[in-house]
């Protein structure tokens, strides 16, 4: 939807854009999740028995909605979001706009993420994949009928301050020394971020369904400015045992280099991709490529993230399970 | 007519336990080949630029934030909610 210009030029220039994540929202029992609930119980969709209310608002900043769909096309989108702002600017000006807006007092702890103070936000792009006839992998031009997402997937990985300081031990190793990458950090990627996303929210894999884990950071340069790490490994995850006879899995090598600036003690690359073949769907991503197929995970370390960087990962719904506590 | 003699159910047994062992441990690498060029990969991976034209609008993701502005800049707010963050999830 939002790939039609038209309501790109609207979002941009005749509202106020903002994004947000229902699962929190719909939750939340502070002075932002009773706005949302008010705002949003004016529509059709008041969320019966704390069901989802996912959708596209259109509203004042004092909360009285002007608009309410989720429909895919962009024509009837249009429409409605044409509505929406021709209501708006109907409306007298004390309508419109409220004399003051509230204070939105202590957030609730529950609900509420930012990213580990001194840690790293880190983009994760999974994409499916086929090859071509020199043998390469290649993005897929077309899935057969029925299967959906072509397009890359994106999620976050939160690293923090204590694990970064992990992934440069002192002294410095030998050249070519290797060491497992910590287990917190290993077991977050493999059950949170080396999962098929592509199609919508998927199941993360529990402790149990990590069959195999093995990723191990080399000692590849040291110089007086900077250590460069390169890292390897495997993980197999499947929700059952043997994994050949799963109903869902992934069987993926790991590659990637890290390098640390020793003078501002920092990580100014993180880039690890992750290939392999991935089987079965999960509950609210149906339409996988039937059998095996080939699926890719990029993760690679934002220098500078952007507003929409900061969006929590999808796994952090639990931060005690994401972050290993 | 002497019987065609089964072969020992020990001896089956045996050869069972020694092509798990020759096997396991085994497995070609899955799809090892690209792993070898990440930055190659890496920009395969990546989101196109027609994957992300929805980025080319500003979005707020705090909606405080897009209260106060849209009270200041007199605009009514759009707000994309979806279950699993429409900016970081597929």
């Amino acid at each position: 939807m939002f790939a039609d210009p038209e309501i790109r030029r609207l979002a941009r220039e005749a509202f106020v854009p903002v994004a947000g994540d229902d699962w929190y929202q719909r939750r939340r029992r502070d002075a932002e999740g009773v706005f949302y609930r008010g705002m949003s119980d004016q529509g059709p969709r008041g969320g019966a028995g704390g069901g989802t209310r996912q959708g596209i608002y259109c509203f004042t900043a004092g909360g009285r909605l002007l608009a309410y769909r989720n429909h895919w096309d962009p024509e009837v989108m249009r429409a409605e979001i044409a509505g929406a702002l021709a209501k708006y600017r109907a409306m007298p000006e004390r309508e419109r706009v409220p004399a003051t807006i509230e204070p939105r007092g202590e957030p609730d702890s529950r609900f509420h993420r930012a990213p580990p103070e001194g840690g790293a936000v880190l983009g994760v792009y999974t994409r499916v994949l086929d090859r071509g006839p020199d043998g390469r992998v290649r993005r897929c031009a077309e899935l057969p009928s029925g299967v959906r997402g072509r397009s890359a997937a994106r999620d976050h990985l939160w690293l923090t301050r204590d694990e970064l300081a992990g992934l440069v031990v002192a002294p410095v190793p030998a050249i070519g020394a290797r060491r497992a990458v910590p287990g917190p950090v290993a077991e977050r990627i493999a059950r949170f971020h080396l999962v098929d996303d592509t199609r919508g929210e998927p199941d993360h894999w529990t402790r149990e369904q990590v069959r195999t884990c093995e990723l191990a950071l080399v000692t590849a340069d040291v110089s007086a400015e900077q250590i460069r790490l390169v890292l390897d490994g495997r993980v197999l995850v499947a929700t059952d045992a043997p994994a050949e006879r799963a109903a869902r899995g992934y069987d993926a090598r790991l590659a990637g280099t890290l390098v640390y600036d020793r003078a501002a003690g920092r990580f100014t690359a993180i880039q690890i991709v992750a290939l392999g073949e991935h089987w079965g769907e999960g509950r609210w991503s149906p339409g996988a490529r039937p059998g095996r197929a080939t699926l890719g995970v990029a993760i690679e370390l934002l220098a500078r993230p952007a507003p929409a960087d900061l969006v929590p990962p999808q796994g952090a719904r639990d931060p005690h399970d994401y972050f290993g506590q | 007519m002497r019987p065609i003699p089964h072969p020992a159910p020990w001896r089956a047994l045996i050869l069972l336990v020694v092509l798990t062992a020759t096997t396991a441990g085994d497995e070609p690498a899955p799809s090892a080949a690209g792993l070898a060029d990440v930055p190659e990969l890496l920009a395969v991976l990546r989101p196109a630029a027609e994957e992300s034209t929805y980025l080319d609008i500003p979005w707020e993701t705090d909606l405080w934030r897009a209260r106060t502005r849209a009270a200041a800049e007199d605009k009514p707010i759009l707000l994309w909610e979806m279950d699993g963050h429409p900016l970081g999830c597929t």
